[in-house]
């Protein structure tokens, strides 16, 4: 008896593709109806083909799309700058301990996702113990200095709760590089980093603290904003620079670095995706101005019945990520990601 | 109620006095709250485990369980372990049936309702066999009618304990599908210390003494309405009374707040969560429910009924629907009306008891009680208490847009 083997893939897939078709594809098509229909809820929703809906969502809420960006955009930045060296030194200093160390990176998640956002209010709030320090010990900030109900504290819950998502796949990624190939560069004179290092660590910390007290808030966008921020970022630019021509060698940015993109490129993806999206940590932790568009959706859905608006923002958010994510593949797509015709 | 469980209840209300000296009581609450909050399926899949369920008898009823039960934060009698209710370990050992208590599950009316509503409109079961919902969401509830029909036969205690006032609404006028859990006010609630002086109005939570230090309720009838009348006093709203506030009227408020969100001065719109803010020194001046900061905060944080006056309201039981236990949810409302247990549950949670009686038995548990204004609001603070609004749906939806412009949602 012939086999069809056409079908055996097929049959393999089914119960994926049937799953994706229930709960991604038919959810999708109703919201698509929803986010064109115009009613309330009292009278019901019809179908009318209403495209103010998305005029309205976009040309209302511009602020709560520009702080999902701003705030997904810097967890994702955090989460990186914070995830990598703890991945690489798990990758490559763990030795027998990388079990246990992979396990503790995890191990926040034993607990619930609410009462980890619930105790960032307390460690944060305004006789806390990170105040506690920053303003009664070391005088650094003004009396009346908060973190809780500010952009910081919504950019930080995130960057915690995402940390994970982010060290994952960068130690997947770091732990298969052939340890030989490092060895290889070092043979070809491949030493440490000093002048690559000077420049572009110098450069990139000026840059970040630039965009951080830019984007948090600290630093009014204007002119003045600018030449108040400089020294900080001076003292940004100069931590950058010892850090990358001391600390960082030439092998690890000609051989380590690129051979862990497609791990940066996915715990960009898993971090971005989900913190652009979240309004937990808004909701518990910013103020009524760092509301991003998750906290528009669920108030639209759950306080004010608007489904219409609510599902015309959750497909205004799902497009942006997908060009945000086409850019970024653009950019800095891997093999994997672009039909690896390389 | 026997002289054990009497002297038990008075052990417990010496312990409670004694936890009332730790700001963190109010947090570890509210953690439980949480933790306890995720347990039940509010999905509708409400799925027992298996051997919990016995099927509907055809004689005499028999409790069935568990019962799910939805309620607010802080509502409840809790012994120091921030968990353990008296009131409902003892209905389990009377009945033999598990009480699946969801603490803090209700934040909001609305946003509660809304995760019910698709079972309510498919008819299916929600979950839930008894939730507490404030008058106008109730009132909804039932003109819907998306609430069972509770037989007076199974609540004899609650048919002759009601209080008179709480009898006769236009929207129940017969208590077939509710009944009071408790009543309470929403008014002004502050840290002493931390605000150095006593707060006496509405007006005093725009002092610029106090900013980015005060929070709002996101409750947008209780926020709006005790602004309202705080403009009202100073000239600057019109003369409707709260329960017939209209679109116009909460522009002006979302006016007069608006600025005060810019700054930085209100720093946030809080449901329950307040209770925590305040053990943090994060918050110290938000409007407030009545009894919360008594049961669930430190010492130094007070509530005030504002001169300018306050909202009165009522949390009612109503059994949901296609409730699974609908007979254990009506024993449980019998439960809290006997006057014994309706005086121990008041004077945990500082509300006002829609039980007859309460006033005396209270007075017998713990004679400073009968003089609590939480419990026993004065005539004078009656007079000036108002019921929350009522809107017809499209001054609903006008008026929640404007207070979405207030939150920033």
């Amino acid at each position: 008896m012939r086999r069809p083997r056409w079908l055996i893939p097929w049959l393999l897939m089914a119960p994926g593709l049937l799953w994706l078709l229930a709960f991604f594809v038919l959810p999708n098509i109703q919201m698509v109806a929803m986010s064109l229909s115009s009613g309330t809820i009292g009278t019901g929703f019809q179908l009318t083909w209403d495209f103010d809906n998305y005029v309205g969502a976009f040309g209302r809420f511009p602020d709560n799309f520009r702080n999902s960006l701003v705030y997904g955009g810097l967890a994702t930045l955090l989460t990186f700058l914070i995830g990598y060296p703890l991945a690489y030194g798990i990758a490559v200093r763990g030795g027998r301990y990388k079990n246990l160390l992979l396990f503790l990176v995890i191990a926040p998640f034993f607990t619930s996702f609410l009462i980890r956002v619930i105790s960032w209010r307390i460690i944060l709030g305004d006789n806390g113990p990170i105040i506690a320090v920053v303003r009664d010990a070391l005088s650094l900030v003004p009396a009346n200095f908060s973190i809780i109900n500010t952009p910081l504290a919504v950019v930080s819950g995130l960057t915690y709760q995402f940390l994970p998502f982010m060290v994952l796949p960068l130690y997947v990624s770091l732990e298969k590089i052939d340890h030989r190939l490092i060895e290889a560069a070092r043979d070809l004179y491949a030493g440490p980093w000093r002048r690559g290092g000077l420049v572009v660590g110098g450069a990139g910390g000026a840059a970040l603290v630039g965009v951080l007290l830019f984007a948090l808030g600290y630093a009014d966008p204007s002119l003045d904003g600018l030449v108040g921020s400089l020294p900080a970022m001076v003292v940004g630019g100069l931590a950058g620079a010892a850090i990358g021509s001391l600390l960082v060698s030439e092998s690890f940015v000609r051989v380590t670095f690129p051979l862990s993109l497609p791990g940066v490129f996915a715990g960009s993806i898993l971090v971005f995706i989900p913190s652009i999206g979240d309004f937990v940590n808004a909701e518990l932790l910013g103020n009524p101005k760092t509301q991003m568009v998750g906290n528009v959706i669920q108030g639209r859905f759950l306080q004010q019945n608007d489904y219409p608006t609510a599902a015309a923002l959750s497909f205004i958010l799902m497009a942006a990520i997908l060009v945000a994510i086409a850019i970024y593949a653009r950019v800095l797509g891997t093999e994997e990601l672009t039909g690896g015709r390389a | 109620m026997s002289e054990h469980a009497t002297s038990r209840i008075t052990a417990e209300l010496s312990r409670r006095r004694f936890l009332q000296g730790t700001t963190l009581v109010g947090f570890g609450a509210f953690l439980a709250a949480c933790s306890g909050g995720s347990s039940p399926s509010p999905t509708g899949a409400a799925s027992p485990a298996p051997g919990d369920t016995t099927p509907p008898s055809t004689g005499p009823q028999e409790p069935t369980g568990p019962l799910n039960f939805a309620n607010w934060d802080a509502y409840i009698d809790v012994e120091d372990d921030g968990v353990t209710s008296p009131t409902l370990v003892e209905f389990t050992e009377t009945y033999g049936v598990e009480v699946n208590y969801a603490n803090a599950q209700i934040e909001d009316n609305a946003g509660f309702v809304a995760t019910i509503r698709p079972q309510l409109q498919a008819g299916v079961d929600t979950g839930w066999d008894l939730i507490v919902l404030t008058d106008w969401m109730a009132a909804k509830i039932v003109e819907a009618g998306w609430a069972e029909k509770i037989d007076e036969a199974n609540i004899p205690d609650a048919v002759a304990n009601l209080r008179d006032e709480l009898k006769g609404l236009p929207w129940d006028p017969n208590q077939e599908y509710h009944y009071p859990w408790q009543s309470g006010a929403t008014g002004i609630g502050y840290n002493s210390v931390s605000t150095g002086r006593e707060l006496t109005k509405v007006a005093d939570l725009f002092d610029p003494a106090f900013a980015t230090k005060v929070t709002l309720l996101n409750e947008v009838r209780d926020t709006l309405s005790l602004i309202h009348r705080m403009l009202q006093a100073q000239g600057l709203a019109s003369d409707n009374p709260s329960e017939e506030l209209t679109v116009e009227d909460a522009q002006a408020v979302v006016d007069y707040v608006l600025p005060f969100v810019d700054s930085g001065h209100i720093r946030a719109f809080t449901g329950n969560e307040y209770l925590a803010d305040f053990g943090t020194g994060t918050t110290w001046a938000a409007i407030v429910w009545s009894g919360d900061l008594a049961s669930s905060a430190g010492p130094d944080d007070v509530f005030v009924y504002p001169e300018e006056g306050s909202n009165i309201w009522t949390d009612n039981m109503l059994i949901p629907k296609g409730a699974k236990n609908k007979y254990t949810a009506e024993l449980m409302i019998n439960w809290v009306y006997d006057v014994e247990r309706a005086a121990r549950l008041a004077n945990w949670i500082y509300y006002i008891s829609p039980v007859n009686g309460v006033a005396d038995a209270i007075t017998e548990l713990d004679p400073e009680a009968g003089d609590n204004p939480l419990l026993f609001p004065p005539a004078d603070v009656v007079a000036n208490q108002h019921p929350l609004p009522n809107w017809s749906e499209a001054d609903e939806s006008a008026i929640l847009d404007l207070f979405s412009t207030l939150t920033g949602e």
